[in-house]
């Protein structure tokens, strides 16, 4: 009973809703439609619902940080539950779109989101500046079109060398869309193997933990 | 010995081939912080995808009705939101068409007021829930893109703002993909610049225009060419829009910026590379 509920039925469902979303997707038969249109609401909503479920894990497991102590963590949990509950007590009090939530995310997250990618454009530098070496061809390769792509999206140089647009254009059409597509094409077929794996049960990861006799049976 | 060799001064091409990072960061620091307090005003190339972009809106006939996907966050808003704000402007400035937004990030309703707050659509004569609207954030990604486009009220009842959408015009008559005659995305999610045309492209064959993060161009190229995205840009190009729509804000501002760092990369590049050839001529490379 135990390995019916555990595995078989899941493995229904996923099989079921699968050929349900898919044969509404690539064939249009008439029926199909409204049941699939429900089952991507509930997706939409299960989503939304993770969302909540992921704060009260997070809640959960920051507590656990606080009251065991842990050194170097507790001190960034107890930040991270005040911001949760303050950020939660102001969107629901004034709403999420108010102004004083706004206000918040504007002068908080925004700012520190947009610090923290930005950033990134130190380390790339640094990291062009150190590697950019011609040491085999391969490399040599990645030192001519590197400084092309850095030359023709410099907004100044590529009005005075035109040529530099021409050059990036061909790279980007030919060689990078090409080696683009070999590995979309690669991903898209793996895809369709877990697809079908995980359709047909020989795939048992979304089942969460089961034992070895489980997986194989 | 070892010693000797940890005393040992480094020669000028050793010098030049590892410059310290302070040096090279509070350079770099500088090439950000001059030209944007201080714009130089460099010019500014329009690229054929840029027009295409503009051209494309521009050829939209009255009531045409676009589908914008606010779907970047919050670190990518300097980058996307300068395009976002500038093609807002276009399409209020031509008029006559009707605007409803949504976000897959859940940043996206704040972000979207905040691009909304630069543009004033009221100077153009539009008005919220008459001309644009947004419907807010729809969890789950891809199915949320597939949910809004088999039935937009189905999914969402009500706008951003909690407000139910029977009662704006600009909803009228709409309601799924096939009421859309356009596409707009801007996100910093590949998931999301993909979802879309598998979801709305492939099954219901809206134009797609599609707004990504430079590093996100090459991944998206290969839909672009197979005609899937009519026209592909980054964010970086915001100055181009700017310029096609005559309304110079931040992304012409960070045009100077992105030519000045560029120049320093440039610079350090061939420094690293004269100082590797010329310790190699010397036996030492």
């Amino acid at each position: 009973m135990s390995l019916i509920i555990r595995r078989q039925i899941p493995i229904v469902i996923v099989f079921v809703t699968a050929v349900l979303v898919m044969t509404d997707y690539f064939l249009k038969i008439p029926g199909t439609g409204p049941v699939v249109r429900d089952l991507q609401n509930w997706g939409v909503i299960l989503t939304a619902f993770t969302l909540g479920y992921g704060a009260v894990n997070l809640f959960y497991l920051h507590t656990r940080h606080i009251s065991r102590r842990t050194p170097g963590q507790w001190p960034f949990s107890i930040w991270l539950l005040l911001m949760i509950v303050v950020f939660t007590v102001v969107g629901v009090t004034y709403g999420a779109t108010s102004k004083q939530y706004s206000w918040m995310y504007n002068s908080s997250y925004f700012a520190l989101s947009a610090t923290v990618y930005s950033s990134l454009g130190f380390y790339m530098t640094s990291g062009v500046y150190r590697t950019l070496r011609p040491k085999s061809v391969e490399s040599t390769l990645l030192v001519i079109t590197g400084v092309i792509a850095l030359m023709r999206n410099a907004p100044a140089l590529a009005v005075s060398a035109p040529i530099l647009i021409s050059m990036d254009s061909w790279i980007s059409s030919i060689p990078t869309t090409s080696a683009q597509r070999g590995i979309m094409i690669g991903a898209a077929l793996g895809a369709i193997a877990l697809g079908i794996r995980t359709m047909i049960g020989k795939e048992t990861g979304f089942l969460g933990r089961l034992t070895e006799a489980e997986k194989g049976a | 010995m070892i010693m000797k060799e940890q005393v040992k001064e480094k020669t000028i091409l050793e010098k030049l081939e590892d410059v310290p990072r302070e040096v090279l960061y509070g350079l770099l620091l500088l090439a950000f912080i001059i030209p944007m307090l201080n714009p130089i005003g460099f010019p500014v190339p329009t690229s054929d995808a840029v027009k295409k972009w503009y051209s494309t809106i521009d050829a939209l006939p009255k009531g045409s009705v676009i589908m914008v996907d606010f779907g970047y966050s919050g670190g990518g808003e300097p980058e996307l939101g300068p395009m976002a704000v500038a093609v807002y402007h276009h399409i209020f400035r031509k008029g006559g068409l009707k605007v409803i937004a949504m976000s897959t990030s859940i940043d996206g309703p704040l972000l979207w007021d905040k691009a909304m707050a630069e543009v004033k659509p009221e100077q153009y004569g539009a008005k919220y829930g008459v001309d644009y609207l947004h419907i807010g954030y729809i969890a789950g990604g891809e199915t949320a893109m597939a949910a809004v486009g088999k039935d937009l009220r189905a999914t969402t009842s009500t706008d951003y703002k909690g407000s139910s959408l029977d009662q704006y015009t600009v909803m009228k008559g709409i309601k799924d993909a096939a009421s859309f005659n356009l596409l707009i995305v801007y996100t910093t999610g590949g998931d999301q610049s993909e979802g879309w045309v598998r979801q709305w492209y492939t099954p219901y064959r809206i134009p797609y225009l599609c707004a990504v993060l430079a590093m996100m161009v090459p991944t998206m190229l290969p839909y672009q060419k197979a005609g899937q995205i009519v026209s592909l840009v980054s964010g970086a190009q915001s100055g181009e829009m700017e310029f096609l729509v005559k309304v110079p804000a931040r992304g012409i501002k960070s045009a100077d910026v992105i030519t000045v760092t560029h120049l320093l990369v440039i610079a350090f590049v061939v420094l690293g590379n004269i100082a590797y050839f010329g310790k190699k001529a010397k036996g030492g490379g």
